[in-house]
């Protein structure tokens, strides 16, 4: 038996504001969340090439008692909050919550390396002084499963989890699984998503791969440029997002407010290269996806696309799009607005999406100022329109080969 | 160092790390204050900056059995003797 599957909740922490107001406001209005990338914390920064960063430069407050912050690291002090947002947006009880119908999906790439640090120091201390100090919180701080954990924690949640850590997939593999729960009559709600804190393993890894952005080093807000002849690279961002997905009975018998319908999911690896971009890999992925959601590429009005602006990946992810879907849909890279916020970028992204259904608008690619030639063959948004979307897919591809596409529906 | 001293400290410890404010020195700490194993754990970590010592794999595992104050206090006492 299959089961339909609605968004009834959602909520973001990006680096272009926190909350549906001040994001769709930032979306609209062309702001770039991108700024020069911190360097007085002695994270290497000063010797990369990327000084670029999607920065969370503003205050959150947090609301969480000392029993639960004793096992938060940075990264699970966003999946917290942007879940205390959605369960109480949603108004879900604690009794529904605690009944083992409801699970977790949310990850993120690899826990906290913030504390990953301090544990490690113990390693690097010739005395070994520390290593009395690697300890369970700090264990439970870090660990790959950190953000699903501390939520079910926080909030009484007694159903499945699951804790994605496919990098940049993590967000969108999320939302798929726990679409693919509810579906299937696992689980009647899950709360899906991923985060990912401030950290410069990743620019340093791209940045070692000459894949970040340096040339805009001194205006931040001009990169990234997805499918822009002058892009030069990606920018690594911090961010959290969360939705809430329910089975579409249950959110109607309670009344619930539902954004949006998750048709189709799909999910395959390149099974080879870890790194390249794969243009079958992507094709493969969008098949499928059309295939799980039941509709023909005709029936696509709207592609958010990974678009990490880099040389290769861009093209490729452009001729894909051709290939499976022709010119007809509209084509944005949403990561010109934030960077990308990695394992969160999906999930983000899905919600950024959500907000163009509800509005009925399409944001553009920031930066698109010159279509590369080798991308122009899809539909380039280049300036907002006003347009309803009836069915949207969000693209994402994953270092390790993984590539997710997944699909949805404006609620009417 | 006295007891009263010992006590004054870990009520300072209690509060400044645990949020646990002016508590019954005989009540069970984790049946009133929700004072789990992780907070056990961080807890001797304060100890032993307390007492400037680590302490044994032996004595952490007797502490894991102290549920109040005045026990908390008992084992500063017993270690601090042990040490001199």
């Amino acid at each position: 038996m299959e089961r339909r599957v609605v968004i009834t909740a959602e909520s973001a922490i990006t680096p272009i504001g926190h909350g549906k107001s001040e994001i769709f406001n930032n979306l609209i209005h062309g702001v770039s969340g991108v700024k020069k990338l911190k360097t007085e914390d002695d994270l290497l920064s000063k010797y990369l090439h990327s000084r670029v960063f999607g920065s969370i430069d503003y205050e959150i407050t947090y609301d969480f008692s000392r029993k639960f912050t004793k096992t938060l690291g940075p990264v699970s002090y966003y999946a917290c909050q942007v879940a205390k947002e959605v369960i109480e947006q949603s108004g879900l009880d604690r009794e529904f919550l605690s009944s083992g119908r409801v699970g977790v999906a949310y990850g993120s790439t690899h826990g906290s390396p913030t504390v990953q640090r301090h544990i490690y120091e113990a390693f690097f201390d010739p005395e070994r002084r520390g290593y009395a100090k690697i300890n369970a919180t700090d264990y439970l701080k870090s660990m790959v499963h950190t953000t699903a954990v501390n939520i079910t924690r926080m909030f009484g949640i007694t159903g499945r989890v699951i804790s994605s850590c496919t990098a940049c997939t993590t967000g969108s593999q999320s939302i798929g699984y726990g679409y693919e729960s509810i579906k299937y009559g696992l689980q009647d709600a899950m709360i899906c998503g991923a985060a990912d804190e401030y950290d410069t393993t990743t620019v340093a890894v791209f940045d070692n791969l000459l894949a970040c952005s340096t040339a805009y080093n001194d205006k931040p807000h001009l990169t990234p440029r997805p499918f822009d002849v002058n892009r030069d690279g990606l920018v690594v961002g911090e961010g959290a997002g969360a939705v809430l997905l329910e089975e579409y009975e249950h959110a109607k018998r309670r009344g619930a407010t539902i954004l949006a319908e998750v048709i189709g999911f799909s999910c395959s690896n390149n099974g080879g290269d870890l790194i390249l971009p794969n243009a079958d890999g992507v094709k493969r992925t969008i098949r499928m996806g059309l295939d799980n959601a039941r509709i023909r590429p005709e029936d696509v009005d709207f592609i958010s696309a990974h678009a990490t602006s880099t040389k290769m990946g861009d093209i490729i992810e452009a001729q894909a799009i051709h290939a499976e879907y022709g010119d007809r849909p509209h084509v944005s890279g949403l990561k010109s607005y934030i960077g990308h916020t990695m394992s969160s970028c999906g999930a983000i992204e899905t919600i950024f999406v959500l907000y163009m259904l509800h509005e009925g608008v399409i944001v553009p690619t920031l930066n698109l100022d010159e279509i590369d030639p080798r991308c122009n063959m899809v539909r380039h948004v280049t300036k907002i329109i006003e347009k309803e979307i009836d069915i949207a897919s969000i693209q994402n591809f994953a270092f390790g080969g993984v590539n997710t596409s997944l699909f949805i529906k404006k609620w009417k | 160092m006295t007891r009263k001293e010992i006590v004054e400290k870990i009520l300072v410890i209690l509060k400044d790390e645990f949020e646990i404010v002016d508590p019954d020195l005989d009540i069970n700490l984790t049946e009133e204050y929700e004072f789990d194993s992780i907070d056990a754990i961080a807890l001797l970590e304060y100890l032993e900056d307390f007492i400037a010592s680590p302490l044994t794999q032996e004595e952490k595992k007797q502490a894991m059995e102290i549920r109040t104050i005045n026990q908390i206090c008992d084992f500063i006492e017993s270690i601090l003797k042990k040490r001199n």
